[in-house]
């Protein structure tokens, strides 16, 4: 495995919060068996933003569905918090790329986003607090009443941001989120998430095919390639807190890291 | 919501006005060539034997007795299908085994059972509350079956990750995702209810508007045979109306994101 750590970035003797052992993956049995996932590895430290890039069908959306407990690996662990999960997580808070059909369209927003809460026995004052707190943070102020279908497709991911930040679980799994939306809401909600990663300290793990939001919004870049799917590289960016679409986009750095992935994409 | 809807169309009601105008003035027409027997009644004599209905006391006990049988009969197969097609659509296993019962039961001709249910509980209203809820259970049944089935995979994925405990997940997710479903069962059982409660007082003579359509025709009353068949379906358009109505009201977020 071809994993480059620059030399400054020592690796600091705390365990990561979310650990990846020799993740497996496959459908079907035997001779007709199809491998998605060969032995993945990956850490992710408290409060790190990660991307994971690869091409489409590469199996990223496998991998997050893995992470958060939605499906079992064949062989391999995932472990949060030191704990290997066999399911769904408390600790896990997941944005589905089809936000439109994860957002219940018989539940107001406030409903919505309070839900996964009440499903935790939180009782109907504290839990309506929090989610207007959260739909606050996520710039939808006072826009509780209304129902996810009078609302643009960028406001309903807030909203799925919004429930996920709710749950209050320490890492936010995020499956191309901004996949669906046009180009400079996209360009919004990638701020958004920053700003919210910077206040909130959340620990965020986002798959997308796009490896100019890879970069811009990550703190480390794990490339996906080759069938079936396998780290091929690990590049910490270092861009730090601020960033900005038109500057950091410009930098040597970015410039630099986005040819490397291409080279890695393209060679396998 | 576009305010078209709501007030009323002019253009619309003056066309639909025109269209049982035309009805009406044909249904004459046809009367004056003497294509059918003299003895059926014209425009006028129909309007009156509506207007003698209106004011006679057989007509609206004989009313309220097919309403009585025809909307217990419904709520009973509305209450059992519900809840028995919320539990098979649900759990995989039951819906599995029940799925051979349920094509069976759907495709039996109810108004076959009559004569058994007669024989059980006599031509009584008893008998037509029970056939008519026998054949009003199948429509509430299968749709319901079909919308607990029908869970959207994202808000399976959603619930699982939140971790939603069983039970709010049925009151939360599961009724509401299959309402629009049993909806439409309802609204569907709700005019076979009339038609089978009116047809079961017709075959049966347990007493109803059914009973007197049979009675006029005996008594060679076509006038008054005539109005009893307008009123049956009056009442059958207005329930449909009725429930449409309810369904725009209760159900705003299904019309919305199906739109």
């Amino acid at each position: 495995m071809a994993i480059q750590a620059p030399p400054e970035e020592v690796q600091v003797a705390t365990k990561p919060l979310l650990q990846v052992q020799g993740l497996t993956m496959s459908y079907g049995v035997s001779d007709s068996e199809n491998k998605i996932l060969n032995d993945l590895n990956l850490e992710v430290n408290d409060g790190e933003f990660v991307s994971i890039v690869g091409p489409s069908g590469v199996g990223k959306t496998t991998l997050l569905r893995c992470l958060s407990g939605l499906i079992q690996p064949k062989s391999g662990t995932v472990s949060v918090g030191g704990e290997v999960i066999n399911g769904p997580h408390r600790d896990l808070a997941v944005v589905f790329q089809d936000y439109s059909r994860s957002l219940m369209p018989w539940m107001t927003t406030l409903e919505n986003v309070a839900f996964p809460l009440q499903g935790r026995g939180v009782g109907k004052k504290e839990r309506n607090e929090a989610a207007e707190k959260n739909l606050a943070a996520v710039g939808l102020a006072g826009q509780g009443h209304k129902y996810p279908w009078e609302m643009s497709g960028g406001m309903q991911q807030r909203v799925a941001i919004a429930r996920a930040l709710a749950y209050n679980a320490r890492v936010l799994l995020m499956d191309e989120p901004f996949a669906s939306v046009d180009a400079q809401t996209r360009f919004d909600l990638e701020d958004l998430v920053i700003d919210l990663q910077s206040t909130l300290g959340v620990t965020i793990i986002l798959v997308t095919h796009d490896i100019d939001e890879a970069l811009y919004l990550a703190d480390k870049v794990i490339v996906l390639a080759e069938k079936p799917a396998t780290v091929v590289d690990l590049i910490e960016t270092g861009f730090g807190d601020h960033r900005d679409q038109v500057e950091t986009k410009a930098d040597p750095r970015f410039v630099e890291a986005r040819a490397r992935i291409l080279h890695r994409l393209r060679d396998h | 919501m576009k305010t078209s809807t709501k007030s009323l169309d002019w253009g619309l009601t003056t066309q639909r006005l025109l269209a049982i105008a035309a009805l009406l003035a044909i249904w004459q027409v046809v009367i004056w060539s003497g294509m059918l027997p003299s003895m059926t009644p014209g425009v006028a004599a129909l309007a009156s034997s509506i207007g003698t209905a209106l004011t006679s006391a057989t007509f609206w006990s004989a009313l309220a007795q097919t309403m009585t049988a025809a909307v217990s009969g419904w709520l009973i197969a509305v209450a059992a299908g519900t809840v028995l097609g919320l539990l098979i659509g649900s759990i995989r296993a039951l819906d599995r085994s029940t799925s051979i019962l349920i094509d069976f039961g759907r495709s039996f001709p109810v108004l076959a059972l009559m004569p058994v249910v007669i024989m059980l509980l006599g031509a009584t209203a008893q008998m037509e509350t029970v056939v008519v809820a026998l054949s009003c259970l199948w429509p509430v049944l299968v749709q319901t079956i079909y919308g607990a089935r029908r869970m959207d995979a994202a808000v399976a994925d959603t619930v699982r990750t939140f971790q939603i405990p069983a039970l709010l997940r049925f009151r939360r997710i599961l009724l509401p995702s299959a309402t629009p479903f049993i909806a439409t069962g309802i609204r569907i059982s709700a005019s076979i209810a009339i038609l089978v409660a009116v047809g079961v007082e017709v075959l049966s003579q347990a007493p109803g508007i059914g009973r007197q359509i049979t009675l006029a025709q005996q008594a060679q009353r076509w006038d008054s045979a005539f109005a009893y068949l307008f009123f049956a379906g009056l009442v059958g358009w207005s329930i449909a109306g009725l429930l449409n109505f309810a369904e725009g009201r209760l159900l705003k977020w299904n019309r919305q994101t199906n739109d």
